[in-house]
């Protein structure tokens, strides 16, 4: 089957800069991508060329098995990064209007924007004008409006800036389950915590380049820090025994246990029995690969530490969320 | 083709049911019916009664008691009633029998009668006389002021022997006159000198000005339809009417399609909007759309208009193609303005920047005001010709010389709408370029160069 999604060599350049340079990406239909990156690293570029909403210098996209989203636009949902409403229109008419837009009939879009209201918890808003919604209830009904098409395509432009955690947990949920319907989804965040938890696949873009573009599970196999988690089933529990054991070589007591940094050549499946027969276990894990690490090493390996590497991290845990 | 329809609805629908838009279209007819009623009040407001001192020489002799009488307040306003009676019993028939009131109102609006005291001085005076004369009127006391000094010549009742031509006066005045009284003195003398003439040669000035006087009576347009009087003032004003109509259509549909435009592209709305129509798209569906509300604007006062005729018995006068090229000058001035008016919504980024972009626009949607009068009086001089046919004031002008009493001939018209169509589609296709890449743009307000960049860019 044709992929949902694919560039080639993809480019575009606003006067000296180059916002996406040769830019190659290929998303399986119903696959769940991030793409991932500081701000300003030509994310909402390249999807607003995947949108059709700019055009490409040079290169070549294809979506949904068409050569231009104009013309698969009914079968698209997205959700750009500065997204608005009209004002002054009722929130049942403004999703009916856009669900029109998309092509579904007057009756199903309002029939349809009710139902996801109302799943959203939102149902008493429909007659209210957007302007007297919260700024979370608003980007609850952009996102409604996103996929009031049932779209195949799910475009997300940072879908969780300004958004707190219990709506960001609200549109996790609702984007897992346009995924489970079949949907492909394709969403973008400079909040790589977001990544990490939701997606299959990964797509690291720094200054208009694409540094990294692996599966999850690869990325962890692949960056596994041969580091064991601890947190002992009794916290008072003596954790000492710990550093004298065979190729451990190092032991850094945090706030509810302990990280044991093992080294080269021993088994991390051993090492795990051997910990967990010293000190009971309440939790005891490989520590998972972190996507902000992964992202850090690669920009400062890559080319020559340009940026310095707080920067980045503030950028990246989302301490600069003003865009 | 569906999506536009659903955009020009919102669009329709958005514009037309706010209150904003119920007022404007109620505004023009309130406020032209305000300054119907207010004007003459407000304009002729009654000034101070002028009063003062009039020096007299009379060489003849015969002038001074006639001008007593001709300068005499209760004659002046008799005058000026008799004369308000005729013109109105001119204009407007039914009017002619000027009732008490009708000439009280008259009064008001002409103003004070000044009152004028004659000062008689020796008659024979030489130029010192003159010159004294002259000196007084310099001076001016605290008590009564010195307004005019008149020298009546020695012919100017008889003429001096073998001249073919009677004499005449000098007039002299303080630099406080105003012209108001002046003109009742020049009035006044000129009857105040006829009449003294006319007595003069033993004539019955009755009798005289009876023969001078042929009333003027109201054409009659013999038509098919019947017999129709004629109303110069309806045919000399329809050109202006016709060209405002079509003003305020371009300009309701024209300045909401902007704001309209800035308004989604400032609230981010647009790139949703975007993620299911194409631009073109867009521009298509709130140009159609405001082309409704345009419509429904000028159908509003056209419709008023027919009312108003009809209720005269003037529905005649008014030839129906005319409301066919209105509404065909409407839909080519509409795309020409409108296409603009959208590309300067998507170039900027809020209201205070569009205005710079604005001006050159606004002065080609007024300069057929100012072509208007000129090419009212002369519809098929070079000068008509040749601005209806240049965009995107053709349609104006076109307008006001098919509203004239000599229309141009058909190929003139076609012409117009042909040269006003390939203008719109080239502002249609302009506006496109600009919407495209104006829409997503946002900094720096561009200026009129930037966009023809971009127009050749895209």
């Amino acid at each position: 089957m044709e992929p949902a999604l694919e560039l080639k060599a993809v480019t575009k350049t606003f006067g000296e800069m180059r916002a996406v340079d040769t830019l190659h990406l290929v998303v399986p239909r119903g696959a769940m991508y991030g793409v991932i990156g500081p701000s300003g690293a030509g994310k909402t570029t390249a999807i607003r060329m995947i949108m059709s909403i700019l055009f490409p210098d040079s290169g070549a996209l294809s979506v949904l098995g068409r050569s231009s989203a104009l013309d698969a636009k009914d079968r698209i949902g997205y959700l750009p990064e500065e997204r608005g409403v009209y004002r002054k229109m009722r929130v049942g008419a403004f999703l009916s209007y856009i669900g029109q837009l998309k092509g579904v009939s007057a009756e199903d879009a309002s029939v349809r924007a009710s139902r996801l209201l109302a799943r959203l918890g939102l149902a008493e808003t429909e007659r209210k004008k957007l302007e007297d919604l919260s700024k979370g209830m608003l980007q609850r009904v952009q996102f409604v409006g996103a996929i009031i098409n049932q779209p195949d395509l799910l475009i997300l432009d940072e879908p969780f800036g300004g958004l707190d955690p219990l709506s960001v947990r609200l549109l996790r949920d609702l984007i897992a389950e346009e995924h489970r319907r079949g949907a492909t989804i394709l969403f973008s965040t400079h909040i790589m915590a977001h990544a990490e938890e939701m997606c299959q696949h990964v797509v690291m873009i720094h200054k208009g380049r694409k540094v990294l573009d692996e599966p999850m599970v690869g990325l962890r196999r692949q960056y596994d820090t041969r580091t064991i988690r601890l947190e002992p089933l009794d916290p008072r529990a003596d954790l000492s025994p710990l550093r004298t054991l065979a190729g451990v070589e190092h032991v850094n007591v945090v706030d509810e246990g302990c990280e044991i940094r093992i080294g080269a050549g021993t088994d991390p499946a051993d090492a795990i029995r051997s910990v967990a027969a010293i000190v009971a276990p309440a939790r005891i894990e490989l520590a998972r690969v972190r996507l902000e690490d992964v992202f850090i090493r690669l920009v400062t390996e890559g080319d020559g530490a340009q940026e310095s590497e707080s920067v980045l991290r503030a950028n990246l845990q989302g301490l600069e969320q003003v865009s | 083709m569906k999506k536009i329809g659903l955009i020009a609805a919102r669009e329709f629908v958005t514009t037309v049911t706010t209150t904003g838009f119920l007022i404007g279209l109620l505004i023009m007819p309130a406020l032209f019916a305000l300054v119907g009623l207010l004007a003459p009040r407000i304009l002729n407001a009654r000034s101070p009664q002028v009063r003062g001192d009039v020096a007299l020489i009379d060489l003849t002799g015969q002038v001074t008691g006639e001008l007593r009488t001709s300068l005499d307040p209760a004659t002046i306003e008799a005058r000026r009633a008799e004369n308000l009676r005729r013109t109105m019993g001119e204009a407007v028939p039914g009017v002619g029998q000027a009732t008490s009131a009708t000439a009280a109102a008259q009064r008001a609006i002409g103003g004070q009668v000044p009152a004028l005291r004659i000062v008689e001085r020796p008659a024979g005076a030489t130029e010192a006389d003159v010159q004294r004369e002259k000196d007084w009127l310099v001076t001016q006391a605290a008590d009564e002021r010195h307004l005019a000094l008149i020298v009546i010549h020695p012919d100017a009742i008889v003429r001096a022997g073998g001249r073919p031509e009677f004499g005449s006066y000098d007039l002299y005045v303080s630099a406080t006159l105003d012209d108001a009284t002046e003109s009742v003195i020049y009035e006044g003398l000129r009857l105040a000198i006829v009449s003294a003439r006319l007595a003069a040669s033993n004539l019955d000035r009755v009798a005289i000005e009876a023969t001078m006087r042929v009333a003027r009576p109201q054409s009659v347009i013999v038509a098919a339809d019947g017999e129709q009087r004629a109303q110069r003032g309806f045919t000399r004003t329809l050109p202006f009417i016709l060209g405002i109509l079509l003003f305020m259509g371009v300009m309701v549909g024209g300045q909401t399609l902007m704001t309209s435009t800035i308004e989604e592209k400032s609230s981010r709305v647009v790139e949703v909007l975007l993620a299911a129509v194409s631009p073109l798209e867009l521009m298509a569906g709130k140009l159609l759309g405001q082309l409704g509300v345009g419509l429904l604007v000028m159908a509003v006062y056209v419709g008023l208009g027919i009312l108003a005729l009809f209720q005269f018995a003037m529905l005649g006068l008014l030839d129906p193609m005319l409301v066919v090229y209105l509404l065909v000058f409407f839909l080519i001035t509409y795309l020409v303005f409108g296409a603009l008016m959208v590309s300067i919504g998507a170039a900027v980024n809020q209201m205070a920047e569009a205005q710079a972009l604005m001006g050159p626009v606004m002065l080609l949607l007024v300069a057929p005001y100012i072509l208007t009068p000129v090419i009212g009086r002369a519809p098929n001089s070079t000068f008509s010709v040749v601005v209806s046919f240049i965009p995107p004031v053709n349609t104006f002008a076109m307008m006001a010389r098919l509203a004239s009493g000599t229309p141009p001939p058909a190929w003139q018209v076609w012409l117009t709408v042909l040269v006003g169509l390939a203008a719109a589609c080239a502002a249609v296709w302009f506006a496109a370029k600009v919407f495209k890449i104006g829409l997503l743009m946002h900094g720096k307000p561009p200026n009129f160069a930037t966009l023809v960049r971009w127009a050749r860019a895209a």
